[in-house]
């Protein structure tokens, strides 16, 4: 092999590496998108039962600017009940995905813990806190998640995120390992 | 036997003086290499014959070497085993005795060192691992097992004569077979406690371990080392060797290291702690399925997988080779008395006895029954051992160094030969084929010679098999012999093939940073089984109302806290992750059975419209 041949093999070599860390950045912020979706549907959906409660009905305020809760309606209730069971059960499954998918966008390798974590808890939630027949929000949420599981453990993804290899400079430059 | 001379008696205590091997104990060791006859001498021999109670044939103090061969009440399914005398009883009892059995029994201040554990084996191993485990201990009260005094009286009787004076000796017998000088280094120890004071899989009266050093002999008559072989366990084959110029041999002169492993008196090559396991095959059927699931999910899926894990499910016991004791051999703590020797004639005691050398527990796993001796497996029949210890180490597929290359050039003549042969019956065959090719065309289209013609194209396809088949032996005779050419040349230069080669799987020390696992860990590790169990009772018996939810979540918190201890966090939340994935499609696939159907469909028909339309455009 001449020096020229040796030459133009290395300058393809670096080609297709430079390729294949711009396809891995590419999947990694994918990712991140797919994640800080879901992060914001479960804020839009728990905005969502919380904006539906009559709140003048459901709380009462005394002078001195305390809240006291009345003695409220069935349906009021439950529509109650509902949002803080939300609340309770989403609200770190959701900032987690927040934290991961902006992570992602910068390259932190570790978000992809907390991703999968993430998953976990709305799963497990989703499955095993609500009684059947589950509130309608569960199956697409279910759906998502397990979409999310198969492409988070697919092996473009787990190869992006755990190669020793410093993925390519983003656009602000930085690379973060974990 | 096979090719069997032992050589003369003067001959091989000099030569079993000359490798004979340094044993380096671990700290807190119990009991080192002894001679059988004091042993014998302190112990009653016993027969226990089938739905009878055992009986005494001869009591402690009347057993010798020259009786122990005459087995008395010898009948077909009669077993004879020694026995250990059992320590007087202590006058401390209760607490005390409990606590300090050592102190409270009284007896020989022995061993003079204290075993520390160190990290436990259960830090090592995940949730289901200790869980069978901790069945294993609770099998122990069922299965027949060394009562707990029978260590404490080997630890009397042998700390006695080592008080009187301390003897370090091994077994010696010298044998030549297939061209190898074998020289057996068999050492008994009076006790294996590795379950009583090591955290072992089990304990047995007495133990027969194993040094195997193997010379060649030149036509000059120099004797040469070219393979040690150290038993541990139960193992046969060849990763118990080593080449002697195995730079991961320890030697000191021509004395090859074993590091001892304590109570189990396993041989190992390298100092450290080992992980063995005991192992059970899974069910055929299920690691079937296993693996069609794996093949699923790595292949149609495209998802990340481990490496194929292990087919077998296993117990882990901790071996202690660490070599931080006492050390036994030349130039050592202590030297070795002048070796018993076991040849020229077979003494009695070695051939005539077939028994067990401690206590016949009626284990039916047999680990903690006693060995019998030398010469004898427990079913009585020769060990291979004994009759084939080039075999038993894999080395009777191996020359000396010696007959390495004359075997090779022996070799290379008879190939010559055959393949000489090979090309006159491929020159006849491919003229008969080109003659019968002749005649076939020359019967080809001509209706009266039909059937003339069908049996020469027959003959044509018969005979082109052949001259094809003896071509590809030619062929590959060729290359042998090439392979063996070089191979020679590379001998008669000086090299030799790496001096680990023939080993897939070699026996390692537990690598430093396994070992540097917090307390917090191994106190978690504990008390995990015992805490899980609580948990689910717990559950049962307060939260029945939200029983799946209760059961699943505290079964995720505790798994999580044992995969965050055992730094694989990654593995148990994909894997958690893959496990909700699959509920939760069930329940999706429950809940829209049809509209599922209905949209795959639907989505197989727009891609093959799809692809239909680009086909088009282009």
């Amino acid at each position: 092999m001449t020096a020229h041949e040796k030459l133009s093999c290395w300058s393809e070599i670096t080609l297709m590496t430079e390729l294949r860390q711009r396809i891995s950045y590419r999947q990694v912020r994918v990712v991140g998108a797919l994640l800080i979706l879901q992060g914001v549907g479960l804020m839009g959906l728990g905005v969502y039962f919380f904006g539906r409660i009559d709140w003048d009905r459901a709380l009462v305020t005394s002078g001195q600017g305390q809240i006291y809760i009345q003695t409220i309606d069935e349906p009021l209730s439950e529509q109650l009940e509902q949002a803080a069971l939300f609340a309770i059960f989403f609200l770190p499954s959701a900032v987690l995905l927040l934290l991961a998918g902006l992570s992602f966008l910068v390259l932190r390798r570790r978000g992809w813990l907390i991703a999968t974590t993430a998953q976990s808890l709305i799963l497990l939630v989703c499955l095993f806190a609500y009684p059947d027949p589950r509130p309608g929000f569960t199956y697409p949420l279910i759906a998502y998640c397990s979409l999310m599981v198969l492409y988070l453990n697919s092996r473009g993804v787990r190869a992006a995120f755990h190669s020793k290899e410093k993925p390519a400079s983003s656009r602000s430059g930085t690379v973060h390992e974990a | 036997m096979r090719h069997e001379h032992p050589v003369d008696a003067t001959n091989s205590a000099a030569l079993l003086r000359s490798f004979e091997p340094v044993l380096r104990f671990t700290k807190g060791e119990w009991f080192y290499p002894m001679d059988v006859e004091p042993y014998v001498r302190s112990c009653s021999l016993w027969v226990q014959h089938p739905d009878e109670e055992a009986v005494c044939v001869v009591p402690q103090g009347k057993l010798t070497l020259e009786t122990l061969g005459q087995q008395p009440l010898d009948s077909a399914d009669a077993v004879h085993y020694l026995k250990i005398p059992a320590p007087e009883k202590s006058r401390r009892r209760g607490l005390w005795a409990r606590l300090f059995p050592r102190h409270a029994a009284g007896g020989p201040d022995w061993p003079k060192e204290t075993f520390r554990a160190g990290r436990g084996r259960l830090a090592r191993v995940g949730y289901v691992s200790r869980l069978a485990d901790a069945l294993f201990s609770l099998a122990l009260l069922l299965r027949g097992r060394v009562p707990g005094r029978g260590v404490e009286g080997a630890r009397v009787m042998y700390g006695g004569l080592m008080e009187k004076e301390e003897h370090y000796q091994y077994h010696g017998r010298v044998v030549r077979q297939d061209g190898w000088i074998v020289l057996q280094y068999w050492l008994f120890y009076s006790f294996n406690d590795w379950r009583s004071n090591f955290f072992g899989a089990n304990d047995h009266e007495a133990d027969w371990e194993k040094v195997f050093v193997y010379l060649s002999e030149s036509e000059s008559g120099e004797i040469l080392p070219e393979w040690v072989a150290y038993a541990a366990h139960e193992e046969a084959g060849d990763r118990l060797r080593r080449r002697w110029d195995d730079p991961e041999l320890e030697k000191i002169d021509e004395h090859p290291v074993v590091y001892v492993c304590a109570g189990s008196h396993a041989s190992r090559y390298f100092r450290g702690e080992y992980l063995t396991e005991l192992e059970f095959p899974l069910p055929r059927s299920f690691a079937r399925a296993r693996k069609a699931v794996r093949l699923f999910w790595y292949r149609t899926l495209r998802q990340y997988a481990e490496k194929d894990p292990s087919e077998l499910f296993t117990i882990p016991f901790v071996d202690y080779g660490r070599g931080d004791g006492l050390s036994v051999g030349p130039d050592q703590d202590r030297e070795w008395d002048p070796p018993r020797l076991m040849e020229d004639p077979v003494p009695s005691w070695v051939s005539g006895y077939r028994g067990l050398w401690g206590l016949y527990t009626r284990d039916p796993f047999e680990g903690e029954d006693a060995p019998s001796g030398p010469m004898y497996d427990r079913d009585k029949t020769v060990s291979r051992e004994w009759y084939d210890p080039v075999g038993w180490a894999g080395l009777d597929k191996v020359p000396t160094r010696a007959e390495e290359l004359a075997d090779i050039l022996e070799q290379r003549s008879e190939i010559e030969e055959r393949r000489d042969g090979l090309r006159a019956e491929i020159l006849q065959k491919s003229r008969d084929l080109k003659r019968l090719g002749i005649a076939a065309e020359a019967t080809r289209g001509r209706s009266h010679l039909r059937e003339l013609h069908e049996a020469q194209r027959g003959r044509i396809a018969e005979l082109s098999r052949e001259v094809r088949g003896l071509r590809e032996e030619l062929s590959t005779e060729g290359v042998l012999s090439e392979a063996l050419d070089d191979h020679a040349n590379r001998l008669r230069n000086g090299e030799r093939p790496p001096a680990n080669a023939h080993i897939a799987r070699a026996a390692r020390p537990l690598p430093e940073s396994e070992a540097r696992t917090g307390r917090v860990a191994q106190l978690w590790a504990s008390i995990s089984v015992a805490v899980v169990l609580l948990t689910l009772t717990g559950i049962l018996f307060y939260q029945r109302q939200h029983l799946l939810f209760a059961l699943v979540f505290a079964i995720a918190v505790l798994a999580f806290v044992e995969a965050g201890f055992r730094k694989r966090l990654d593995k148990f939340m994909i894997s958690a992750n893959i496990g909700l994935s699959v509920v939760g499609a069930f329940v999706l696939l429950d809940r829209y059975f049809w509209q599922i159907i209905v949209l795959s469909v639907l989505a197989v028909g727009l891609y093959i419209l799809w692809e239909n339309l680009r086909e088009l455009g282009r």
